[in-house]
């Protein structure tokens, strides 16, 4: 977004400050991103957090809900994310199957007891 | 009848023809293929999936064949209508897991629940590859479609590009039908490289029966728990488990029977067909696909080492130790995988019995792969 005042700027993040309102600023975002189908907007509370999913030369746009100023932070490093979601995501695929591997012994467990008794 | 008249009747007729159109792609194509034809007519790899697509491919790669667009009127073609209800709409992998589950004997996974942990591990390569393929210069939702192709489980590798990155449909597809294929050529070297001797010889004690009631359970304790903690793989794993309490109730043998054969032959003819068809010439000569093939080749052997590591990371930990031999059948591709433990355990113990323990990890691997692609989903969404 032109204009602004760039307040911090490194080879992995750029951070930029407008005098304009958190909506005006995620109004040119979204205008500027209607096309792409790897964009995408979360609303969170302190801010809105724009993801690149695609190839972009950028990971992330945060801006700032802010009413009279607002900070934008430009993260072009993703190799964090995807170092970080992945092994939060491999970690994610044990705890599925541990989960399953509780209700089967579990159950097993119950189904043994009850047919001790049966018997 | 004026000589133009009859000159403007054959140019009109020969531009109605494909001749005319024809370009150096198309021969490319039939080349490959016949390749796949030929792994599934003549080597017997995979037959009942790369015949149908070896034959797509050629059928879409001669010019004006009206197969997979869309008419002037916008009416689908033939092939088209399949894609686009089985595919893209996600029916076809979801209906062939209906069929799996039905097929599925879950008595191994039952009867030994701690092999579930190995079908966790043997994930490891989807998410290595994944890595790798954005270093290749994919998107992150291709990467997950091509990372996924590692977890051997055809169904799930196609729902997934499918949901991601439809454009890789064909490749991915393609990839992870050919490498499951080749499971007994890939996975013995890498069996053989992380375990030692002593390894290879360790017998497991028999596996315990399995009561009815345990089997019929098993569906809806695994639906209950996915449904909580995956929901966005529901879909797949909703329709495998009703297949497999179908099976073991043992009141609708019929549907039972229907799911496991007539249903998932007709689905898979239009799968194939599909799968094949979307590898036109224009889309499919590129780099991409040589570096998905690529790509999938080390995803497969990581994902067959993190199920071998799995197993000896818990060998730590257990008193009775399994067999580092069924780690690798922590990768789907069921039942080639558990076939090719149990024949690497009799290379070296005539009498050690290794199927229905290494059937465990197997059935493990499709849970953990579909849990996997609900991660990645869930990632995206």
């Amino acid at each position: 977004m032109p204009g602004g005042e760039v307040t911090i700027s490194t080879t992995d993040k750029v951070q930029v400050r407008y005098a304009l309102s958190h909506e005006q600023v995620l109004e040119f975002y979204k205008s500027h991103f209607k096309a792409s189908r790897d964009i995408k907007f979360r609303d969170w509370k302190a801010e809105t957090y724009i993801e690149d999913q695609g190839a972009l030369p950028w990971q992330s746009v945060r801006i700032s809900k802010g009413q009279e100023t607002v900070t934008v932070t430009i993260t072009r490093d993703s190799w964090t994310w995807i170092l970080g979601t992945l092994t939060l995501r491999f970690i994610g695929v044990f705890v599925v199957l541990l989960f399953l591997y509780v209700g089967m012994s579990v159950s097993g467990a119950i189904m043994s007891r009850l047919l001790a008794k049966a018997d | 009848m004026r000589i133009d008249e009859v000159w403007d009747l054959l140019v009109g007729t020969f531009y109605t023809t494909g001749i005319w159109a024809m370009s150096w792609k198309y021969p490319v194509m039939w080349a490959i293929a016949f390749f796949f034809l030929y792994l599934a007519i003549v080597k017997k790899f995979e037959p009942l999936l790369l015949l149908p697509i070896g034959f797509g491919i050629f059928l879409v790669n001669f010019p004006l064949v009206p197969l997979m667009g869309y008419t002037e009127e916008g009416v689908p073609h033939l092939i088209q209508f399949f894609y686009h209800y089985g595919l893209e709409w996600e029916i076809i992998p979801c209906v062939i897991f209906l069929g799996l589950g039905a097929m599925t004997d879950f008595g191994p996974l039952i009867a030994n629940p701690k092999t579930l942990l190995i079908g966790a591990g043997a994930q490891l390569g989807v998410f290595v590859t994944f890595t790798g393929t954005v270093l290749a210069g994919f998107t992150l939702k291709e990467a997950a479609s091509v990372g996924i192709i590692g977890g051997a489980d055809g169904p799930t590798t196609i729902y997934l590009t499918q949901h991601l990155a439809p454009q890789l449909l064909g490749p991915n597809a393609l990839a992870a039908y050919s490498y499951m294929a080749m499971v007994p050529l890939i996975q013995p070297p890498i069996m053989r490289l992380l375990t030692t001797r002593e390894e290879r010889l360790i017998r497991m004690k028999q596996l315990r029966p399995v009561s009815k009631r345990e089997r019929i359970l098993f569906p809806l304790i695994g639906a209950g728990i996915i449904a909580i903690l995956v929901p966005a793989v529901m879909p797949l794993m909703g329709m495998f488990m009703l297949g497999n309490l179908m099976r073991e109730s043992g009141v609708v043998s019929r549907l039972s029977d229907t799911a496991q054969n007539a249903l998932t032959n007709i689905v898979t003819i239009f799968l194939g067909v599909s799968v094949g068809a979307t590898m036109h010439a224009e889309k499919f000569l590129s780099w991409k696909p040589l570096l998905i093939f690529g790509l999938g080749l080390v995803d497969f052997a990581v994902c067959t080492a993190g199920g071998i590591l799995t197993v000896k990371v818990m060998n730590l930990f257990l008193k009775e130790k399994i067999n580092p031999l069924i780690g690798s059948a922590g990768v789907s591709a069921v039942p080639m995988s558990a076939r090719v433990s149990q024949m690497m355990g009799q290379r070296y113990d005539k009498k050690n019995y290794l199927l229905m323990h290494a059937m465990g990890p197997n059935l493990a691997g499709v849970i953990g792969t579909a849990a996997a692609a609900g991660m990645f989903i869930a990632m995206f969404s």
